[in-house]
């Protein structure tokens, strides 16, 4: 064997994973050349050294781990439903719903405290109110073990007003990500927190309503409450109108917008899309905006 | 029932829920994941949250994805270690340098010496030895650093790390050569190896 191939091998004969075959080959050849053997001796030093250059973490995570994995969980019901929100001191972590025993929802989740217990009021109120169509103020919510990209995303969500909703499209544009449109609908499916934080305001780009986690029918329903004219937005999706237009200002907006509602019926302009808009000489609007104002 | 002694029974224990068998696991694994993130990342503030994400989801693979006969078999130090190795990777994504670095073979027919012999393993010495061995491997590209941290620091056998890093055992061992080509390059400027 050429010293080359021995060197190549005197790493795994070190650990004792040369196959046998091999390796009385190598330790033949080791016995007869000094510079191959040594190098067997300059591994073993650099891998006495190298343990030198372990370290300790700066700070055990097992407390900061411990404290994420030990969220209280219970539930509460609203109208038939149940509602299951898992929270810590720090606020909401999610809220889910099905009908199941406490048992059940904590072999569901990665860890729970062993008991259940009662849902703070302060965190069921404000869920109680989005559910009635009413803004839920402010909630102490747990987003730490979302990613930046989910949070951008969350946060963008939450300043579509109630009443209103956008297509993916416009999220994806409102973070500067106008080609991450699938990855804002992975980020809505995935919602930890829905209700608080308004998926539910958030549609298909070709119109409608769309899907939701807990079911269509509860989107409408939501939306419905909320104050967005559901059957109307399926309506225009179904014509292929994404945008109505002012003939008096020539400007262009979301059907659900606060300014799209106050054009009259007689001053409406359907509008397909942005190319259409601008061949007919609208400007999107300034408040939903349909298309960044810059184009 | 307590959290088990032996590291390799310690995910079906976290499957269970048994008490304490979470915390042992992390007691087991912080370190050698620290680590091994630090050589990918460089830097202690990312290596720190990479370990306690890798962590979570083990935790959570563990306790909701994986039913017992999974975990009983289950490897866990490569398996593990490749949940950091990809969260580390995700974090540079795109600055994950590739060597291209050509390389002159030896004409002398030996990987060392790395270091000046030892003349009585005086303490301060090797202190000096670590550091300098500590600032040759920063130099290295990031797959050499990280093969040299699996098989010298943390004593990965060629298996482990092929199902760690994804690569094959017989690239592996190409590899690990080179990177102690390089490793050694990166030394030698220092005037540490002795002329052979």
């Amino acid at each position: 064997m050429r010293c080359k191939s021995v060197l190549m091998r005197i790493d795994a004969l070190r650990t004792g994973e040369l196959p046998e075959a091999e390796k009385s080959v190598v330790e033949e050849h080791l016995s007869d050349c000094t510079s191959c053997d040594e190098s067997t001796h300059d591994l073993a030093e650099l891998s006495s050294l190298a343990k030198e250059l372990l370290v300790p973490p700066a700070r055990s995570c097992a407390s900061s781990l411990k404290e994420t994995l030990h969220d209280s969980f219970g539930r509460f019901q609203f109208e038939g439903r149940t509602i299951w929100v898992t929270f810590n001191p720090r606020g909401i972590r999610a809220i889910t719903t099905g009908e199941m025993s406490g048992e059940e929802f904590r072999r569901s989740r990665p860890s729970l405290s062993p008991d259940e217990s009662e849902v703070p009021a302060n965190l069921r109120e404000p869920i109680e109110r989005v559910l009635r169509g009413v803004d839920p103020g402010d909630v102490p919510l747990d987003l730490a073990e979302l990613t930046d990209f989910e949070k951008t995303v969350l946060a963008a969500i939450r300043k579509i007003p109630r009443g209103e909703v956008r297509p993916y499209r416009w999220v994806a544009r409102e973070i500067g990500r106008p080609k991450a449109i699938r990855a804002v609908g992975n980020v809505m499916a995935r919602n930890p927190i829905p209700l608080i934080l308004p998926c539910h305001r958030v549609v298909p780009n070709g119109g409608g309503v769309g899907n939701y986690g807990w079911g269509p029918a509860v989107k409408r329903g939501l939306l419905k409450i909320e104050g967005v004219a559901v059957d109307e937005l399926d309506a225009l999706a179904r014509r292929g109108i994404r945008f109505i237009g002012s003939k008096t200002t020539r400007i262009y907006c979301f059907p659900t917008c606060r300014d799209a509602k106050r054009i009259r019926p007689e001053n409406q302009v359907a509008i397909r899309d942005e190319g259409d808009a601008e061949t007919k000489g609208f400007r999107p609007c300034r408040h939903c905006r349909p298309a960044s104002l810059a184009s | 029932m307590l959290a088990p002694e032996n590291p390799s029974e310690l995910p079906l224990a976290v499957h269970r829920r048994e008490p304490g068998a979470f915390e042992r696991f992390v007691e087991c694994w912080e370190t050698p994941l620290y680590n091994y993130a630090l050589r990918l990342l460089g830097n202690a503030f990312d290596a720190q949250e990479v370990v306690q994400d890798a962590l979570l989801r083990a935790h959570k693979a563990l306790t909701l994805q994986y039913d017992e006969a999974r975990c009983r078999e289950l490897v866990v130090r490569p398996w593990l270690f490749r949940i950091a190795r990809n969260l580390s990777l995700n974090r540079r994504r795109g600055v994950w340098s590739r060597s291209d670095v050509t390389m002159t073979s030896f004409d002398d027919n030996r990987i060392g010496p790395f270091f000046a012999p030892d003349d009585g393993g005086r303490e301060l010495e090797r202190k000096e030895e670590a550091r300098r061995l500590e600032r040759a491997m920063a130099e290295l590209p990031t797959e050499s650093r990280e093969l040299i941290f699996l098989r010298f620091m943390e004593e990965m056998p060629y298996g482990e790390i092929a199902r760690t890093t994804g690569l094959s055992e017989t690239q592996l061992r190409g590899k690990v050569f080179r990177s102690l080509k390089l490793l050694r390059r990166a030394l030698e400027p220092r005037g540490v190896a002795h002329a052979v």
